[in-house]
């Protein structure tokens, strides 16, 4: 088949499934930029006839969106750091060292992963509420969102890094005992910075799983100057009468955008990762 | 071999696991224990633990109609959503294989949702399909296919086949990209040789990609079934189970009977109910894959 018509063809076929995935982005950002009164005019139209760029103004003191950003940042990145802190020692034993039972922590990480956060909400909020932290408890704190998240990227951190580790030739680093370095000197030389390529995209896919969870901060967080941008978007939504629909699209749009570029840019990486730890 | 000066730490492998495990254990672990105790005990709404009362509450939750219905809509939702993604997937990990162009943003594209989080874009939905001056009652009554609006979010009958086209939508991403690198490591000589062989391409899809593929494609059901099973966000969010408790997957059943009815008992027996499934359904595959290797 020649190009021009296998390209024309391809996108034939997949254009159905393009225009879905679009479709929400269209109507986040065709709404997000509408004045109030379009908003709730008939028919509908995709394109405002003036760009309200005072939505997102009236959306940052509405939501509160610089607290709740603050919160989202603070708690991906402290859940980040404490996961990978964990992580790469373990995958590090996993991918170079000799261990007996390392089959079964490796099907122990998997049942880690089937005992799923939604499905523990009730003991995970008892746990939390049971444990003394500052003057109150773990629960309504973000220290105790931040635990829970860092614990369930345990598996996935260790799984994707474990895989990357085992592409990173042993010999380097035999070539740096020969020459006279300690385990942990041929580890900091010359294995890590080898291995900070994958230590990036394992952060950044589990930065972004933080940013973007919902189940165990609705369960966890109450008071409304400790909630995450996802929460505050829903709560914006959820039991209303009426609901502002530009500004909530204005700070859907906000808190979405960023993640995305970012996941996009990283996607091919993310493909190798994947797929290295799937044929092992 | 082994490194200038300390040979003899055999404990080393498992210091460096041991934060792993102790975090895991605490976390994951300790909060499992305790639904197993809700679940057998007598417990008051606030939480309380009154006594045990042995299979009590699994009796309450048998004979709940919420929960069976609950329980075959999770089926219903399951194999729809893991079936629609898979049936999708296949054939646009193919195309997105092919070498055409514009290949690079297609796949941007059908990736996108990936990053966007499932409570997030179930609003973005929520208000698309938005009775009154939502665009998709909009654009289906300009192209004359709709008469009046359809109030999609206020029927069951509409609102659970939207919610189940939405988990379709959010899964095709992860499932491409496992499919694209199975058909990765399918060498393209093969296809040279098949061809040449005089084989079409719909039997070297059937005899050569598919077998294949096969790993693969189980991989990416396994992980969809499991997650899939313990979706909550997109129900939750779009119509937390109703209209008439006629959209509850078990998830956001138990999440209703843990954080709204106050019946934490019975809450902790529907997560176990999820939990033996979702065991159930894993082992089945093992056991499958063992078989076959």
């Amino acid at each position: 088949m020649k190009r021009p018509l296998r390209s024309a063809l391809s996108w034939a076929v997949l254009s159905p499934l393009i225009l879905t995935t679009l479709l929400p982005f269209a109507v986040m950002i065709s709404t997000a930029l509408k004045p109030h009164e379009e908003v709730l005019a008939y028919p509908p139209t995709w394109f405002p006839r003036r760009i309200a760029w005072e939505n997102f103004a009236e959306m940052w003191t509405s939501v509160g969106f610089g607290q709740a950003a603050y919160n989202s940042v603070l708690i991906a990145v402290a859940s980040t750091l404490l996961a990978l802190l964990i992580a790469v020692p373990a995958a590090y034993a996993m991918s170079r060292l000799d261990m007996r039972g390392k089959a079964a922590y490796r099907q122990f990480l998997l049942i880690t992963q089937m005992l799923s956060p939604i499905l523990l909400v009730l003991g995970l909020f008892r746990m939390a509420a049971s444990i003394p932290f500052a003057d109150g408890t773990l629960a309504d704190t973000r220290t105790g969102v931040i635990i829970v998240y860092a614990t369930y990227h345990l598996a996935f951190a260790i799984w994707m890094l474990a895989s990357y580790f085992t592409t990173i030739p042993g010999e380097l680093e035999e070539a740096a005992w020969i020459d006279g370095a300690t385990r942990a000197q041929a580890v900091t030389r010359v294995f890590l910075p080898l291995a900070l390529p994958a230590i990036a995209v394992t952060g950044i896919v589990t930065f972004v799983a933080s940013w973007n969870e919902f189940t165990v901060a609705l369960t966890l967080l109450r008071d409304p100057s400790r909630l995450t941008l996802p929460l505050k978007v829903v709560n914006l939504v959820a039991g209303r009468y009426s609901v502002e629909w530009n500004q909530v699209m204005a700070a859907t749009l906000l808190a979405t955008l960023p993640v995305a570029i970012v996941f996009t840019l990283l996607q091919r990486y993310l493909v190798t990762g994947l797929t290295l730890g799937a044929v092992k | 071999m082994s490194p200038a000066g300390n040979h003899r730490w055999a404990a080393l492998p498992w210091l460096l696991i041991a934060p792993s495990l102790i975090m895991a254990i605490g976390v994951i672990g300790y909060p499992f224990y305790e639904i197993i105790r809700l679940a057998v005990s007598d417990v008051s709404r606030f939480g309380q633990i009154r006594g045990f009362n042995g299979w009590d509450n699994f009796a309450r939750v048998a004979s709940d109609p919420i929960f069976v219905d609950a329980l075959v809509r999770t089926l219903v939702w399951t194999i729809t959503v893991v079936g629609g993604t898979i049936l999708l997937s296949i054939p646009v990990a193919l195309v997105l294989r092919e070498d055409f162009w514009g290949r690079g943003l297609a796949r941007t594209i059908i990736m996108l949702p990936w990053s966007i989080a499932l409570s997030m874009a179930a609003i973005v939905w929520l208000w698309a399909f938005n009775a009154d001056y939502g665009m998709i009652n909009a654009t289906l009554r300009q192209w004359g296919i709709l008469a009046a609006p359809l109030q999609w979010m206020a029927r069951p009958e509409t609102a659970f086949p939207v919610e189940v086209g939405i988990g379709i939508i959010v899964s095709i991403p992860f499932t491409v990209t496992i499919l694209l690198g199975g058909l990765s490591s399918i060498p393209g000589d093969l296809y040279e040789a098949a061809r040449i062989d005089g084989a079409r391409p719909w039997q070297s899809f059937l005899y050569m990609t598919l077998p294949m593929l096969g790993p693969f494609l189980n991989i990416a059901i396994v992980l969809n079934i499991i997650h899939v099973f313990n979706s909550f966000s997109i129900i939750w969010v779009m119509t937390q189970g109703g209209p008439d408790n006629r959209t509850h997957i078990l998830v956001t059943y138990l999440y209703e009977l843990s954080f709204y009815l106050g019946r934490p008992g019975p809450a902790a027996v529907v997560s176990l109910v999820v939990l033996a499934i979702v065991f159930s359904a894993t082992a089945a595959y093992m056991w499958l894959r063992e078989r076959d290797a």
